[in-house]
């Protein structure tokens, strides 16, 4: 890829453990569903302040087999670069103390737990939180943006509502991007497990190492197994309806489109769900194709900025990483303008060519990195959800 | 004597509330959005896509159930589009028996702001078009989840059966909010809680959730105030406060609108 704009400077926060953060806010993360509300309003009480942000979730509670990943997800979410201090909300029990260990061991940076137990109320929890963020607001402010290397990017790439479309415009096209990123030194991140599943082959062939080829073979059998115990046959539930719909005919169709967002760079290394990569490199991560379970597990692995293509258009964000939306049609982009960032439909429309398209997203990736907010963030998203290996219920 | 609401086609509810329900994650966002400008009930969930096998009916059983439900006055469902689960589907298993239900879909409403307005007006709509009616209520379904005392409960059940009442038990989960899926499927009117001593109060938008501390739980003797009973209590006491809360006195949770719904879940996501 010619990079016409040469000039380019990534800007960023530098935090203490060396990662960089493109965005600097204060995150209020509730450890059980019955605190939601309260981080909601908490969020609420500071309606001209965009740096706070909160989530919720319908855990509560629960340390069952699933307890690994989701403590994991707990702590990571809590230290994504893009955080600059985190006020987790619990109940008061010993796996909130787990959680709160696992962040802390991580990162050094403001991190408040307050409880429920110690406050005695819900309305003292909530004047606590907001004492709180009083009190780390000016230490948080106070952390200015400077001039980032360019291995300062954490790129997450993600698909979801593909169509036939998808793997010929947005996600080479996004392909492009990621490989500049790449060469110049950065970290990007290919995931969804399923979404590989027949493709597996022709990544494994682009590992480093003959490791990290089996290692992506290795992925794609555990996750087919997994879902085979249940009695199901994944070539069966996919792809999905709004798959078919768009266009694509088969899930080895829907892998060798999907498989194009991570270029031809060669894979550095293979990362579990949530799990952060330690250099530079293209990685593949083994995260569901669940779109919000994906964005989650990436905010747990110190990803800073994620690009998501969709044929179908689709409005989801992270309370904490900026994900910027590239349409793969021309008819969508049209029709649902407030959901889309960028435009990759011109590919199949002839008037641009798949390495100019990579080139926009390119400059787009840097300018949301650099501030310019996303159709998502402008919307206000903040979607978080649990992956889980096994049931939530009984 | 109870006066409850004639929730049309889902019969006499306590409350007669609005559900927007999204049929997908990716719609709830604008489902609250919706919610807080009509004065209706929502939840936050991360169903409807990447889901298989078991889920797929499970979780569109569960919608179903939330929207069935006598507390119910109408239900506006909120889909994208593309998802696993097809919301025309889930919305066409409701109007079955309750035609008080439609259907907006973001794909197919220019976008955000398109899906929030149609949302909008198609809730206020279902809202004057389908208002209640005051109804007395003579069999009033008690849902009971969770650990009580034996003596209590059980003279508390006495009661209120002797009384004409119908009670429903559910303590297969130690989490309040796993519980009441079963209590939702069962149309309680009105949920007696009794946590788990690891557990806050917890309530749910739709069912008036009277919570009970236990004197065995630290956190609840830290939380006293926030339950509805905190020390010992008979069982007259308590359904007296179940008339009363089903006459529409709030509970401590609903007040406070403390307590999500949760969807159950049966397998891994894809």
């Amino acid at each position: 890829m010619n990079l016409q704009n040469r000039d380019l400077q990534l800007t960023g926060f530098l935090r203490k453990n060396g990662r960089w953060g493109f965005r600097n806010y204060i995150l209020v993360l509730p450890l059980h569903n019955a605190l939601n509300q309260l981080a909601d309003q908490v969020r609420l009480h500071h309606p001209g302040t965009a740096i706070i942000t909160s989530v919720a979730h319908d855990w509560s509670g629960e340390v069952d087999s699933d307890w690994a990943r989701i403590s994991r997800v707990f702590s990571g979410f809590a230290i994504n670069p893009n955080v600059g201090a985190t006020i987790y909300i619990g109940i008061g029990t010993p796996a909130e103390e787990e959680i709160l260990r696992g962040a802390r061991a991580r990162r050094e940076m403001p991190i408040t737990y307050l409880t429920l137990k110690d406050a005695g109320s819900f309305e003292r929890l909530e004047q606590q939180v907001l004492e709180s963020i009083s009190e780390i607001f000016p230490l948080v402010a106070s952390v200015k943006r400077e001039p980032a290397p360019w291995s300062a990017m954490v790129l997450g790439l993600e698909c979801g509502g593909s169509d036939a479309y998808s793997g010929i415009t947005a996600n080479p096209a996004l392909g492009v991007a990621s490989d500049k990123f790449v060469e110049l030194g950065a970290t990007s991140i290919l995931a969804e497990t399923m979404e590989i599943l027949g493709a597996e082959h022709l990544l494994a062939a682009r590992a480093k190492t003959p490791e990290v080829g089996q290692a992506i073979i290795d992925v794609v059998a555990r996750y087919e197994r997994s879902i085979s115990y249940e009695g199901i046959d994944i070539r069966g539930a996919q792809p999905s309806r709004g798959n078919i719909e768009g266009g694509l005919t088969t899930l080895e169709e829907k892998s060798l489109g999907a498989a194009k967002k991570a270029g031809n760079a060669p894979f550095t290394g293979v990362l579990d769900y949530a799990h952060t990569p330690t250099a530079p490199g293209l990685y593949f991560m083994d995260t569901p194709g669940h779109d919000i379970e994906q964005l989650t597990g990436f905010a747990a692995s110190d990803v800073n900025i994620t690009v998501f293509t969709t044929g179908r258009g689709t409005p989801t964000g992270s309370a904490v990483i900026p994900t910027i939306k590239v349409a793969t049609n021309t008819e969508m982009a049209t029709a649902l303008p407030d959901l889309i960032d960028l435009n990759a439909g011109t590919i199949a429309d002839g008037t641009q060519t798949v390495l100019e398209v990579g080139a926009h997203i390119f400059d787009e990736i840097v300018a949301v990195a650099n501030g310019k907010l996303t159709a998502a963030e402008l919307g206000g998203h903040r979607e978080f959800n649990l992956s889980r290996l096994y049931g939530s219920t009984l | 004597m109870i006066t409850g609401f004639l929730n049309n086609s889902r019969g006499i509810g306590v409350r007669s509330h609005q559900l927007i329900l999204p049929s997908v994650v990716c719609s709830t966002h604008l489902a609250k959005k919706v919610a807080d400008q009509v004065g209706a009930i929502t939840f936050s969930h991360q169903h409807g896509c990447g889901i298989i096998g078991p889920d797929v009916a499970g979780v569109n059983q569960f919608f179903v159930a939330l929207a069935s439900h006598p507390n119910i006055q109408s239900t506006v469902v909120l889909g994208l589009g593309c998802e696993t689960l097809q919301g025309n589907e889930v919305t066409e298993s409701i109007t079955t028996h309750h035609p008080e239900t439609e259907y907006v879909v973001i794909q197919e409403s220019a976008g955000m702001a398109g899906a929030l307005e149609s949302s909008v007006a198609t809730a206020r709509a279902l809202q004057e078009d389908f208002a209640p009616q005051h109804t007395e209520l003579k069999t009033l379904t008690i849902g009971i989840e969770g650990f009580p005392e034996s003596a209590l409960i059980n003279d508390f059940m006495r009661s209120a059966e002797e009384t004409g009442y119908k009670t429903v038990l559910s303590n297969a989960s130690k989490e309040p909010s796993k519980n009441f899926a079963d209590l939702v499927r069962n149309k309680c009117h009105v949920i007696i809680s009794f946590p788990d001593a690891n557990q806050p109060p917890t309530g749910l938008p739709l069912i008036p959730v009277i919570t009970i501390a236990s004197s065995q739980s630290m956190l609840h003797q830290a939380l006293a105030s926030e339950f509805d009973f905190s020390s010992s209590l008979t069982a007259s006491e308590l359904l007296q406060k179940v008339v009363a809360v089903a006459n529409g006195e709030l509970t401590k949770c609903e007040a406070k609108k403390i307590g999500d719904i949760v969807v159950p879940r049966m397998v891994r996501s894809v």
